[in-house]
Parts: C-alpha cells; sequence; structure tokens
C-alpha cells in the first residue's frame, strides 16, 4: 500500500486544460479530412443496398466516361483472402470471415468497389453512374431469426447454425442457489445496437503511390494493429508501412478497426497516387459498426433478507455478418459481475445476422448485461421492500474479494463512498427544488451501480514509451497511444512530469505514428492511464536510472539518489543540473529512458450512478431531470479529463436509453436510420443537468494510484434511467430505447 | 455554369468562382482554405459546419455558395486575432470545454450569435442556442458552462 507522502503530487491529481485545445478551438488542428497530398483523388466506396444478395453484374462503363473519373477498384482486383478487421492484438478469437471487396453481400453497406475521381463533385457524379446489379437472397436480422434451423449460415466455414462463439463461465451451482433462495425473479430483456456517433466523418489518406511503401493517414485507435492488418491484405512487411493518427474526432470503439484502409491502399497502388476516402454520414450509420443488440434471459434469486446467492445469464449478442470483436465482446461481458454472488452461470453465445456489423464501442460487452442486472436488482429492492442502494452495497464485493468466475482479486473499491457523493448531492437536490408528486406528474430516483476494467479484461494489454531528455533537462515523450479526443495526451504528459519531477512544459509529447512512437496495443478497454500510463511513469524511472549510471560512470565518487536529488560525493545535483552534468562531459551521454508494460493487472474501477425523472401521466411522457455520476477511478491523474469522460459517458447513455435506434425497415430490409434526424443523439436540451463526481481512492498497482475511467462512466446509465422512469411511470421496461414507449420531453427551464 | 460572386469573409472581401450546386462549406474549406468549417453529415443536422452569415449561426453544407453573395461570413478563423484568443474561445479553453474538439468551431460561433445578441442568457437560452450543434464527447456540461462564463466576462464581471 501506498504511504500517505506519496499521495501530494504536483502535477498530477491536478484538473489542467489539455495541451490541444487551443489548437482545436481556433480551428488549426487537423484531422484526416483536412488532409490533402499533391496527386491526391477522392474515392468513394459503392456498397450493397440489399442485407444479402449476389452480385450479377458491374459496369462502371458510364463512369469511366464522367469528367474528372480516375479510376476503380473491382472485387477481381483485391486479393481474395479472408480477414478480421478488428483492432485487436491477434488471438484465437479474432475469425476471419470478411473480404476487402464482395460479391455476396451480407448486410446493406457491405463494400462492393471502390471509384476515384479527381475532385470530391466529380467523384459523387462518378459513384452515379457506376451500375450494379443484384439478385437479392433471403436475410434475417435478428438473433431469433439467426437460431432458427432453417436459417441459411452466414459464415459456413466458421458455423454451421449462426453460433460463432460460445463462453460459458461458472461459479458455484446456480440450480442449488434457486432452490435455496426465498426469491426468485426473472426477467428477459432486448437491448437494441447503438451507432457511435463520432462527430467526425471516419476518415482515411493512404499514399502507395510508388508500390512500395504505404502510409496512411486515419483517425484510428489502433495504429498498429492497423500496420500489422494491412501488412498481411497487401502482402509488404511492417516497416514499409507508416500509420500515422492525426487529430481524432472521438472514437468511442468505432476505430478500433479497419473501414476503408485496406480498400484505399490497393486503390492507391494501382493508381500510382494517393487516395482519400471520407464515409458520409448514411455509412458511418450503417456501414462502419455499431454497438451488440442483445437478448438477455437473466435469473436472479435471493435470501429473504437481501442476500443475493444465485445470477443466471442467457446472453446472445448480434454481431451482424461478421465476427469482428464478436467473441471478445462476448467473453468481456462475462466477469463484470461485481456483485459477491456465491452461484454464477454466465451462458454466453455471439450470433450472426445481416443485421448491421457490430464490432467494439465503449462498455464492451459490459453494457448490455449490466443493464439488465441492474434493472433486475431494482425488481429486487422493491419487491423485498428495501432501499436499493443498501441492497447493493451488501452483495458488493469488497477488496480482498473476487468478481464471479474470476480469479483476480479485487485490490481497491470505493464504491460506498460513491454512493455517499451521491445521496449528498441528491439531497441537495430534493432540498431545492422538491420530489413532485401531484397526481399528474410523478418524479422518482433510480439507481444504478457499474463497474469496467482498466484495459482488456483478457490483460493483453502492451505499451511502451521512451523519454528523450533534452540538454536543459525538458523531455521528449514518445507513444504509441491514441488520443482520440479523451486526453490521454495530457494525462500521459502529466504522469511523465510527475515522475521525473518537471513542470508539464517541460514535458512534450508526440503520439501515435508507427514510424517514430514505440509499440503499443492500441486505444482500447480504456487502458491509457493504467497500461500506457504505467509504461510512461516507468519510462521515466529508468531515465533516473540511465542518469544515475552515466553520472557514476564520469566520476569516481560515491553516486546515491533521494526523491529525485543526486548526491555526487558530497556534491547536490538537481534533475537539470545532472543532466547537463552527463551530456556535456567528455564520458557523458544521451538520456533515454525507456518503460514497458504488459498488463498483469486489470483493476476494476467502480461507479454510482443516480437519475431523478418524471413520468406525465395525461401524455405518458418522461423527462430527465437530474443525473448524477460519482466514480471511483483511484487517483484522478486530470480531474477535468476525468469529469469530462463522466459528461460525456453520462450523454451516450441518456442516448442510448431514450432515443437512439438503428431502424431496420422490415419492407425494404435495410436500415432506415440513415441521417442525424432518424438516429437522434442527444441535443444539448435534451439532457438532464449532468453532475460529475469524483471519489478519493487509489489504486495500489496503477500509476500514481490510478485505474481507468473512459468506458466506466457510460455503462450503469441506461439502467438508473430506466430504474427512475420504471418508479415514476410503475411500468416494468424490458427494452430500450424508451422513446418506443414513452414521449421523450426536453430539459429546458427559462 | 460558372458564377463569380463575392463575400466578405473574415472581414475582407473575397472573390470567388462557383458552380452553381456547390455549398458554402466546399467554398469555405477547399476554396478558402478554411478548414476549421468542419464536415459533419452534409445535411445540416450536426452543426459542426457552423458558419456566421451576416451575424446569424447557418450550418455551411446547406446553403448554396451564390446565396451568400455580397453577405458577410464569419468562420472560426475569423474569431481569434493572432495569438489572442476571442473572449469566447478563451473561456470555451478556460472550462475545459474541449474534448475531441471537431464540433467546437461551430459550438463557439453559435455561442457568438447568441452573446452577441443576448449578453445576458439563461440557461435555457444557452441551451437551446446550442442545440443545432451536436456534440457527442462533452455532454455539453462544461460546454453550457464556458458560454456562461463567456458571457458574464464580456459584461465584464471578471472575477466569477
Amino acid at each position: 500500500m501506498c504511504k500517505m507522502n506519496d499521495r501530494a503530487f504536483s502535477v498530477v491529481n491536478h484538473p489542467l486544460v489539455r495541451l490541444e485545445a487551443k489548437e482545436k478551438i481556433t480551428g488549426c488542428a487537423v484531422y484526416t479530412g483536412d488532409i490533402k497530398l499533391p496527386g491526391m483523388v477522392y474515392a468513394a466506396i459503392i456498397r450493397s443496398p440489399y442485407a444479402r444478395a449476389s452480385v450479377t453484374k458491374i459496369d462502371i462503363s458510364a463512369a469511366e466516361a464522367v469528367p474528372g473519373y480516375a479510376g476503380a477498384l473491382l472485387p477481381n482486383d483485391v486479393p481474395d483472402i479472408l480477414y478480421n478487421c478488428s483492432g485487436n492484438p491477434p488471438s484465437p478469437l479474432l475469425l476471419k470471415d470478411e473480404k476487402i471487396l464482395t460479391t455476396e453481400p451480407k448486410c446493406a453497406g457491405d463494400r462492393i468497389l471502390c471509384v476515384a475521381a479527381e475532385t470530391p463533385e466529380a467523384c459523387r457524379e462518378v459513384c452515379g453512374k457506376v451500375i450494379v446489379e443484384y439478385a437479392p437472397k433471403k436475410a434475417f436480422f435478428t438473433i431469433a431469426d439467426a437460431l432458427r434451423g432453417d436459417a441459411e449460415p452466414l459464415q459456413p466455414h466458421l458455423s454451421v447454425d449462426n453460433v460463432v462463439w460460445k463462453r460459458e463461465v461458472k461459479e458455484g451451482n446456480t440450480d442449488d442457489g434457486f432452490e435455496r433462495s426465498d426469491v426468485v425473479i426473472e426477467g428477459c430483456f432486448h437491448i437494441p445496437p447503438m451507432q457511435h456517433t463520432a462527430i467526425e466523418p471516419t476518415a482515411c489518406v493512404c499514399d502507395f503511390s510508388d508500390r512500395n511503401e504505404l502510409t496512411v493517414w486515419s483517425n484510428s485507435q489502433t495504429i498498429f494493429q492497423e500496420r500489422r492488418i494491412l501488412s498481411e491484405l497487401v502482402g509488404i512487411s511492417e516497416n514499409k508501412i507508416r500509420v500515422i493518427k492525426p487529430a481524432v474526432g472521438g472514437g468511442f470503439g468505432a476505430r478500433q478497426q479497419l473501414h476503408s484502409q485496406p480498400v484505399a491502399a490497393l486503390l492507391s497502388r494501382k493508381l500510382g497516387r494517393p487516395v482519400k476516402i471520407v464515409n458520409d454520414r448514411e455509412e458511418e450509420l450503417t456501414s462502419t459498426v455499431v454497438r451488440h443488440g442483445a437478448v438477455a434471459d437473466v435469473r436472479l434469486g435471493s435470501t429473504k433478507d437481501g442476500m443475493m446467492i444465485s445470477f443466471y445469464a442467457d446472453y446472445k449478442l448480434n454481431t451482424g455478418p461478421y465476427t469482428t470483436h464478436g467473441p471478445t465482446v462476448l467473453c468481456a461481458g462475462a466477469r463484470k459481475f461485481q456483485y459477491a454472488v456465491p452461484n454464477y452461470f454466465f451462458d454466453g453465445k455471439c450470433v450472426l445476422t445481416d443485421n448491421v456489423t457490430a464490432g467494439a464501442f465503449r462498455g464492451y460487452g459490459n453494457m448490455q448485461l449490466a443493464f439488465a442486472r441492474e434493472v433486475m436488482i431494482d425488481r429486487l429492492a422493491i419487491k423485498l421492500n428495501v432501499d436499493p442502494v443498501e441492497l447493493r452495497l451488501k452483495n458488493h464485493v469488497t477488496v480482498g474479494g473476487h468478481f464471479p468466475g474470476s480469479n483476480l482479486t479485487v485490490t481497491s473499491c470505493e464504491i460506498a463512498e460513491c454512493a455517499r457523493l451521491c445521496l449528498e448531492k441528491r439531497r441537495e437536490i430534493d432540498a431545492a427544488e422538491g420530489v413532485t408528486d401531484d397526481g399528474e406528474v410523478k418524479q422518482a430516483w433510480g439507481v444504478s451501480f457499474a463497474c469496467h476494467g482498466s484495459g482488456p479484461s483478457s490483460r493483453e494489454g502492451l505499451s511502451s514509451a521512451t523519454v528523450n531528455i533534452n540538454s536543459d533537462g525538458s523531455a521528449e515523450l514518445f507513444v504509441g497511444s491514441a488520443d482520440i479526443g479523451q486526453g490521454s495526451e495530457t494525462m500521459l504528459s502529466q504522469i511523465a512530469a510527475e515522475t521525473l519531477g518537471i513542470p508539464l512544459e517541460d514535458v512534450a509529447i508526440t503520439a501515435a505514428d508507427t514510424m517514430i512512437t514505440p509499440y503499443d496495443t492500441g486505444t482500447f478497454g480504456s487502458s491509457q492511464t493504467f497500461i500506457c500510463g504505467t509504461a510512461v511513469r516507468r519510462a521515466c524511472i529508468d531515465v533516473y536510472e540511465t542518469l544515475k549510471k552515466l553520472l557514476e560512470s564520469i566520476t569516481d565518487d560515491m553516486v546515491s539518489l533521494r526523491d529525485k536529488v543526486f548526491y555526487v560525493g558530497k556534491e547536490k545535483l538537481d534533475f537539470r543540473a545532472a543532466v547537463r552534468r552527463v551530456m556535456f562531459h567528455q564520458r557523458g551521454g544521451v538520456i533515454i529512458g525507456r518503460g514497458v508494460y504488459k498488463a498483469d493487472a486489470c483493476p476494476n474501477p467502480f461507479s454510482v450512478c443516480m437519475v431523478k425523472a418524471e413520468y406525465h401521466k395525461n401524455i405518458n411522457a418522461i423527462r430527465l431531470l437530474h443525473l448524477i455520476e460519482a466514480v471511483d477511478v483511484g487517483t484522478p491523474i486530470n480531474p477535468l479529463t476525468v469529469e469530462g469522460q463522466i459528461e460525456g459517458g453520462a450523454a451516450q447513455g441518456v442516448g442510448y436509453t431514450t432515443t437512439e435506434q438503428i431502424e431496420i425497415n422490415n419492407i425494404a430490409k435495410k436500415p432506415l436510420s440513415t441521417d442525424l434526424l432518424h438516429y437522434k443523439i442527444p441535443l444539448a436540451s435534451d439532457l438532464p443537468r449532468i453532475h460529475a463526481l469524483i471519489a478519493e481512492g487509489y489504486e495500489p498497482t496503477g500509476p500514481f494510484g490510478a485505474k481507468s475511467v473512459g468506458e466506466l462512466s457510460t455503462v450503469p446509465v441506461a439502467p438508473a434511467i430506466v430504474n427512475a422512469v420504471s418508479r415514476a411511470s410503475g411500468r416494468e421496461i424490458n427494452k430500450l430505447p424508451l422513446c418506443e414507449e414513452f414521449l421523450i420531453l426536453p430539459n429546458i427551464v427559462e | 455554369m460558372e458564377y463569380k460572386i463575392k463575400i466578405f469573409l473574415n472581414g475582407k472581401t473575397t472573390d470567388f468562382k462557383v458552380s452553381e450546386n456547390e455549398t458554402l462549406l466546399d467554398t469555405v474549406r477547399e476554396k478558402a482554405g478554411l478548414k476549421g468549417c468542419k464536415r459533419g453529415c452534409d445535411s445540416g443536422e450536426c452543426g459542426a459546419c457552423t458558419v456566421l452569415l451576416d451575424g446569424v449561426p447557418i450550418n455551411s453544407c446547406s446553403l448554396l455558395s451564390v446565396q451568400a453573395d455580397g453577405r458577410s461570413v464569419v468562420t472560426i478563423e475569423g474569431l481569434s486575432n493572432g495569438a489572442k484568443l476571442h473572449p469566447i474561445q478563451q473561456a470555451f479553453y478556460d472550462a475545459g470545454a474541449v474534448q475531441c474538439g471537431y464540433c467546437i468551431p461551430g459550438m463557439v460561433l453559435s455561442a457568438k450569435a447568441l452573446l452577441d445578441k443576448n449578453p445576458s442568457p439563461s440557461d435555457g437560452e444557452i441551451r437551446k442556442a446550442l442545440s443545432g450543434n451536436l456534440c457527442r464527447c462533452t455532454g455539453y456540461t462544461k460546454i453550457e458552462a464556458a458560454v456562461k462564463l463567456a458571457a458574464k466576462r464580456m459584461n465584464g464581471v471578471q472575477n466569477e
């Protein structure tokens, strides 16, 4: 455990404005879509309008006649190999079933061919002239339809029954547990897919003009996985591929897989010119990836005094026609049950359908089951007539314990403090505003707990950092992890400054360029703070060790190091003086610190969310008034960005719960939600007042006591809202989004 | 068909040759090179391409450039003066309102249009004024706080 004085930080745990804020506020930050190379052509992908079909004809003769036409990439121009687009490191869970271009589309939006032109306008015209004819086939969109005996297998080389992965996790015996329970409740929950809807569209620029070396600019979360996959697809070694991440306008998991990069790379090689592809909004919504839709059948057993003793989940994920992340998402959901039930059975399946392809999304496998679990616990609280917060606290895992089905020990947990902070804020709100119940309008609070990991739960996270020390004692920090808007560059610079004992402005960070920065598995699994942060801390510690060795090599005196001060004989040298002494000495050297962290832990951050909602009986409407979320993230490296993550995660959760859904037209058999009028993410006026709170905590395995926050914040939101709305309306709710059942009122107070 | 138009762009009269179906977003980004004006949806829903047309915030993806002929257009690049940020930009900075940043130029311009017309907006008026601009990162919380902070400062209250 730490000593108290370990927590007196000078840079860490201080709210700091992110380093690149000014560039973004002035419009100077360069995003992928802003990049223009000499000779570059603008390309677009022609996609299948059918959920399942065979292409019977492709005719580009009219397109070729359009002024400005530059070329095309056709299905027979690409290597006939299957790949997995997921930006995870190689693993048996990554099943290969996707083609670069296909003549057998399996979902609306599947890539058929790609065309390019000299200008974006010419490219639009070229797209309009391409003729593709299809023979449509019978498609199925739901898990139930995919599992019917007569459903044609979508990926016969992987599965004959469309179940592409199974995962069982057990502890104890749930049958015995239910038998011994005084109360057993059951529920079946339908949770729809959700699209990330980053405001910046997915984009890439690929320059493979010399047909020898490939340079890619893309809004990628995982540049090293992108390089590895492209290397396999285009057949050149990784050192001939450079992937650069410019400013990224949001990720949320959507960019943890490749989208148009393989197509753009191959077209660039074919044309000998750089190629740019920027998705339009319809492509974003229907042809990238979504969060897995899910069906969760769950049973919860408890004693009459509220000890939960058995939990069973039949959990099925809809992964669309390609597995992408499906098996990993399924497995990630298996061990996030944060209550100490002795009997636990997670029975999970990942199912192929012709629905929109699913992939990585903030909350990775945890969201859907957490929703079912937390709604069930609220029903149990109502049934037992006990306080829903106390019921949860009574059953919660504690430090030294473990999650059901997991052998990892819980190393820190401030869930009770999170609950206390939420309740304090809630009392303050109610004291000011009251709780209305006048026959027409009924207000109520709902609660939910949540957890997540700090890095992939499989512990496959691997990160590294190098730190070059300049002659004046300032530092250049290089990391391969991608800042996608969450603020990791600032947070990692803070860790470096704190460890080196120098001011933040003396740290310059370069992040996410495969040619310059060292390996990192990527920005996913909320791993930046814990995994990359540990690598940065180790690199900075290595700086001091290197410096000490160099000092020893240039003196006969004894060299010691205490509290970041070197003692050479009787002489005292601070960091800066030591650096100068070493670098400019005749036998001196250069100071480069290296740090690597292969994750051997995955500490859980925790959160408590409380929502105040009101139900308007006469018009069957709901309004969300307040959302309080308190998190235990250990030490918040940058409390300002931690708050930002809570607020943003909360807002995304509000959209998920209230309005967002990819509607499939049952006659046309394709997605209807093709623009932001029909796929409705929250506006400012749609949101409750969000109150972000941070509990004091310290994670002994984390850098300066830190755990993660990025995904955690969005996990408890849907169940907290649903529990509030259920209590206000008196109705049990089993599916999302709530706009299917209620009118959703905005939240504007004049 | 090509049209010659004049736009009073960020305080300078600028000549453009545009086609009849060219949007102001394309003219501003591709011809004037003002990349701070962002393309988010190309259908007038996300607000990332917001510019001020004669002081009114509009989606530049949904206005034909010929319609801007002879009118004033302000983009994010027209706000700060060299290294010095506009007070609204400074408030966005100080409030930590920026995450991925893609919506921010549009947000700042919508905030400017609001505060130019209504120097002391209520919370509800701020929410309404920002409700043409989508943000997926921030939950709007710190953006709303930034607009309040800017209003206070621009009204001469320095120590909020």
